[in-house]
């Protein structure tokens, strides 16, 4: 399709993007830097670390957004930019919420059983 | 990598990084197929282990990378993925599930509310969300008592509007920083969440016309009979077929349980 712009991505409210390659690179280099600040051995950090820089590394080695969105995998470039989007949002919201810490607390006794227990008859 | 998209081949991978999750999750699959029998009876509807198994690997993934908040990982009803969280972990939970590459659950389906009087924490809260990216879904719980405040979930879902308002009026469960919490489905000037246990099924008003006064008028109801009990319990067993049936539900073991 080369020569032949992008008129619509046939999604409301999706509109084309005017330069793709160079706003998901940006935004893969923004996620990466909030991904810095947190625990080496933080679960969420070493997951998306590997989802990020496996995107990124496809975006590096291609230039055509066509082959970009085939090998990737998961729906156009324009809604890949916006799941690269929420996901530094939700980054960067994840440094104050620390989720990597052990469980808060545990639950009152009884809580999660189905069928719900008796109350103890006194 | 994504676990949801070798559960749902939405599209196909050209690339695969090694992935120790791959690895586990296969060796999961062969353990739970072998296990659980398929089932044979034309009228029963069909669960396909191989996709159980990898939502169990979902929820571990979930577990994983939130422990802080998540307490517990169930399977219900043979292939429903419940994540019981702490109610302090219900935006951090939903950030996750809505904005992470994995998971992507963009659509708030409903949000429930249940009532266990004989629980410390009586009030369940259960949003259901779906991924349509990874064709999906997926129950989140927490509980509350009837004074802690649930954080609302507004900013996340703009659905969860109507939902929160709704169970704010039939149970009384309170939702912080919530727009606009009034009564959304009782009438002007109702007292009371009907949908508590402990809210008879009568109510406490009846309302009718007033001849007299030419107007409507709400009074405290009286019942002809006295109140009776009823035996409720038969002397015969309701469903002898389901004595030995399967558990509600199935805990999926996470990481943090097994060490």
């Amino acid at each position: 399709m080369s020569g032949v712009t992008k008129v619509t991505t046939g999604l409301t409210g999706l509109a084309v993007s005017k330069n793709p390659h160079h706003t998901l690179g940006i935004l893969y280099s923004k996620i990466l830097r909030t991904l810095q600040k947190m625990p080496q051995d933080a679960a969420y950090r070493k997951h998306t670390e590997e989802i990020i820089s496996e995107r990124a590394n496809v975006l590096k080695a291609n230039q055509d957004v066509e082959v970009i969105e085939k090998q990737i995998g998961c729906g156009q470039i324009e809604e890949i930019i916006v799941q690269a989007e929420n996901e530094l949002i939700l980054a960067r919201k994840m440094l104050n919420w620390r989720p990597w810490e052990p469980l808060m607390k545990q639950p009152p006794a009884e809580q999660w059983t189905w069928p719900p227990a008796q109350k103890p008859k006194n | 990598m994504s676990m949801l998209r070798r559960l749902f081949p939405v599209v196909v991978r050209s690339t695969s990084l090694l992935n120790p999750l791959k690895t586990n999750s296969q060796r999961a699959f062969a353990t739970e197929v072998t296990e659980a029998p398929n089932e044979t009876r034309p009228t029963f509807r069909k669960i396909d282990q191989v996709s159980v198994g990898q939502l169990k690997d979902f929820g571990r993934y979930c577990a994983e990378c939130l422990p802080k908040y998540i307490q517990k990982v169930q399977v219900t009803a043979g292939d429903e993925l419940e994540l019981l969280i702490v109610p302090e972990g219900v935006l951090p939970v939903l950030q996750f599930l809505k904005d992470h590459h994995n998971c992507q659950f963009s659509n708030l389906v409903d949000i429930a509310g249940m009532d266990v009087p004989s629980r410390e924490c009586r009030f369940e809260v259960i949003y259901n969300i779906l991924s349509l990216r990874f064709n999906a879904r997926i129950r989140v719980k927490t509980y509350t008592d009837e004074l802690t405040p649930i954080e609302s979930c507004n900013d996340i879902y703009k659905a969860a509007n109507w939902y929160e308002r709704e169970i704010w009026d039939m149970y009384g469960v309170f939702f912080s920083n919530h727009p606009d919490l009034r009564r959304i489905l009782t009438d002007y000037g109702f007292e009371g969440h009907p949908f508590r246990k402990d809210f008879p099924l009568s109510g406490y008003v009846e309302v009718r016309y007033d001849d007299e006064k030419k107007r409507v008028v709400v009074e405290p109801l009286e019942l002809a009979q006295e109140f009776r009990r009823f035996e409720l319990s038969a002397p015969w067993e309701q469903f002898p077929n389901f004595r030995n049936a399967n558990p509600a539900q199935e805990e999926v073991k996470t990481e943090k349980e097994k060490k």
